[in-house]
């Protein structure tokens, strides 16, 4: 069992150079090196996307619409002769930098990091109560995380967001609803292996809560193998915006979201005029693409280290 | 193992039951109007309550779910004391029908105070005749009936006091008419007796359009799976023979990109390639009419984006299972008592290294069926999928729910499959 190992050497490790220790294991593996160029340039687009660009994502020139490549606009336009590389960019913001909750409030921390966010903090509950408890508890967790898990995922979304409604806080929640069984069987794996051992047993006997136990003495013990999962996990919520976008689900127009942005320039693609449609895909592609390559390296360089 | 295989039926129907009621719940509850989407945004108050209630929109919830799931032709008969039948006319419309003493077929309408009768007989000829002795007197002054009318609904007429309704002819739109009921149950018999009722959507029959689209999206799925389940796996056991060669990084990397871009983006790059860059291929599955291995040209973009995003996961699974066998002790002895390297791969290791691969392909039939959803709307590709997501954005339910079913049933069916392969492929469980 690979996780169990890795939670063992993660706890070894002193805490101090931990982050000189990822910077190590990120320079020593060229997979995960270019995973992270790719995400920086994506994160950094994204930050200061005000200031890389003229335009607004929502400016319209109709004498301009369905450019290609051209001096004013880098990448082109799209039907409204919106510019696709602000479009892109901003678009960019939504994933990763900033959570639109309404016109006014907005939070730092990006649509897909809040799903995985909120996931992974229902999750690691469950997971860590159904793993510690044992019995009853666990049994009842676990049996309605399978059927959950039972129901295609686009099935979940769709019914999810298609009840809820599109907007950004709604695509968090079904994000978040959609991660849950996924970490909570992780977790509650993890505390079943870490549950053994003999400074929980001793904390056992000091006679600590079982709230303390759980989330003091077990939880930290699991973040490795969790670090890992989550990174894939903010992928595969990039992924899942990119096609509830795709689908109409996602974020309301005029937003520039990439999957919308898709499903608006397909429309044209067969006329002649297919960038519209293109930039997104590729960015999204490589956005996803990025992040797996940043964490299969980290996990095999992590592996090769043991 | 017979207990073991009967305790997973017995979990396969559970989850069934609980997903069926939460989809219900979910899409029922969910914001928008159904008769606004259906009727358009400038209908009366009246009107939208005229087509709710002949929908049967007003009743209960638990009451229109058992209605859904089992039909409610029984129950509507037992009010109107005869059997009904549902017949399919010469023009392929479905009718319902109550079923006279004689044998013969009844329905009914209101003319001002009259009951007036449409009789069907069984050789084809339709009369019409008064029927004002069925009028039942419940209280002094008020006599009521229970029937058929002609669209399909069980109604309670009142004598003297017909509500204006409205009735939606599809094609033509809203026509008002007098002599609607009090009360109405539209007739259908139910979900697993094969008939989920009337889409909103299109005015047909969801089993008839589902029947087409899941036989299309089972083409769809068949063929991507034939495709990639041979080339997978041959490049799993190519890859994880050899831990960290050039060939093994390089299937393994390419595989992962693949797997893990959107379908969306992956059918984006490749219309682009054959259809508009090199002109090979058509951009869109245009079907018409035609079966889909009728036009096998517009299935040639699908199966390929399906392909390459199923062929990475499953090469990867492949090659973690082939790399994990090349290390166990077994093999190490095959080598070391002189078999050639051939025999040692194709009689020791594959065999072991498959039965990881193939249960887990069939869980990954989940992720498969939304690949499908994706490329469908992509290609405009007339399936399930598609058919699904155009309900759900229209809440169209009676459509949602059965597609949703049978997506479920698709996904929690093959699970139950790949359970039971799994007990044949491994002994330690089979003799256990």
């Amino acid at each position: 069992m690979p996780d169990k190992s890795k939670a063992k050497s993660l706890k070894t490790k002193p805490g101090s150079g931990r982050l000189r220790q990822t910077a190590a294991l990120l320079f020593s593996s060229k997979t995960a090196m270019t995973g992270f160029v790719i995400v920086m340039f994506w994160v950094t687009a994204a930050a200061f996307a005000p200031y890389l660009t003229q335009y607004t994502p929502y400016e319209q020139d109709w004498k301009a619409p369905n450019q290609g490549p051209s001096a004013d606009h880098i990448l082109g336009t799209d039907e409204l002769g919106r510019d696709l590389w602000a479009r892109l960019i901003y678009g960019a913001r939504v994933v990763l930098v900033v959570l639109p909750v309404t016109e006014k409030i907005i939070l730092p921390g990006g649509t897909a990091v809040w799903g995985v966010l909120v996931a992974l903090i229902a999750g690691s509950a469950l997971g860590l109560i159904s793993g510690y408890k044992g019995g009853w508890i666990d049994e009842i967790v676990m049996r309605s995380l399978d059927a959950m898990m039972a129901i295609p995922v686009i099935l979940l979304y769709l019914i999810i967001v298609s009840a809820i409604g599109a907007s950004a806080i709604n695509v968090v929640i079904a994000i978040a609803i959609v991660g849950v069984p996924g970490i909570a069987r992780l977790v509650r794996s993890l505390t079943l292996d870490i549950k053994t051992r003999e400074y929980i047993r001793s904390a056992e006997t000091r006679g600590e809560s079982d709230w303390f136990i759980m989330f003091v003495e077990i939880l930290p013990n699991t973040r490795g193998p969790i670090i890992i999962d989550a990174m894939l996990r903010v992928g595969y919520a990039i992924f899942a915006m990119g096609t509830l976008g795709f689908l109409g689900l996602g974020m309301p127009p005029p937003s520039p979201d990439w999957g919308s942005m898709v499903a608006k320039g397909r429309a044209f693609i067969l006329m002649g005029s297919p960038w519209a449609a293109l930039w997104p895909s590729i960015a999204i592609a490589s956005l996803v693409v990025g992040l797996n390559l940043l964490a299969d390296g980290i996990r095999e360089e992590s592996m090769r280290y043991q | 193992m017979l207990v073991f295989i009967l305790r997973r039926f017995i979990l396969l129907f559970l989850t069934m039951v609980v997903v069926s009621i939460a989809v219900f719940i979910i899409a029922e509850s969910s914001p928008g109007n159904i008769a606004k989407n259906v009727l358009g945004a400038f209908i009366t108050p009246e009107q939208e309550a005229s087509f709710i209630s002949q929908n049967g929109l007003d009743k209960p919830m638990a009451i229109r779910y058992l209605y859904w799931v089992i039909g409610n032709d029984r129950v509507a008969g037992k009010k109107i004391g005869m059997a009904l039948k549902k017949i399919v006319t010469r023009e392929g419309f479905e009718e319902w029908w109550a079923v006279k003493e004689d044998n013969s077929l009844v329905r009914w309408k209101v003319e001002g105070n009259d009951l007036v009768a449409v009789n069907l007989r069984p050789d084809g000829t339709m009369t019409e005749y008064m029927d004002n002795d069925r009028w039942q007197t419940i209280e002094k002054e008020k006599q009521v009936f229970w029937g058929v009318d002609r669209q399909n609904h069980a109604v309670l007429w009142v004598k003297g006091d017909t509500e204006k309704a409205w009735i939606f002819i599809t094609g033509k739109g809203l026509m008002e008419s007098t002599g609607g009921a009090k009360e109405y149950i539209p007739l259908k018999k139910g979900f697993v007796r094969g008939d989920p009722g009337i889409s909103f959507r299109t005015g047909r029959p969801v089993s008839k359009s589902l029947f087409i689209r899941l036989r299309n999206s089972a083409v769809l799925a068949a063929s991507a799976f034939v495709i990639v389940m041979p080339l997978a796996l041959l490049l799993g056991i190519v890859a994880g023979l050899k831990e960290g060669s050039f060939k093994d990084r390089f299937l393994s990397i390419g595989g992962m990109m693949f797997s893990v871009v959107p379908e969306f983006a992956t059918g984006i790059f490749l219309t682009l390639i054959f259809s508009v860059w090199l002109g090979w291929l058509p951009g869109a599955a245009v079907l018409g009419d035609a079966a889909p291995w009728e036009k096998p040209v517009m299935l040639i973009l699908p199966v390929l984006t399906l392909t390459l995003i199923e062929l990475g996961y499953v090469l990867r699974i492949t090659r973690s299972s082939m790399v994990e066998v090349m290390k166990a002790p077994y093999i190490r002895t095959a080598f070391l008592k002189g078999l050639p390297h051939r025999q040692v791969v194709i009689r020791h290791a594959i065999r072991n290294a498959l039965i990881a691969p193939i249960t887990v392909i069939m869980l990954h039939v989940n992720w498969l069926l939304g690949g499908i959803v994706i490329v469908e709307v992509v290609f405009g590709y007339p399936g399930l999928g598609a058919y699904l997501l155009e309900s759900a954005l229209y809440k169209d339910f009676n459509a949602l729910e059965a597609g949703a079913m049978i997506m479920v049933t698709a996904a929690v069916g093959t699970q139950l499959i790949a359970d039971i392969i799994y007990t044949f492929l491994n002994p330690r469980i089979r003799y256990a």
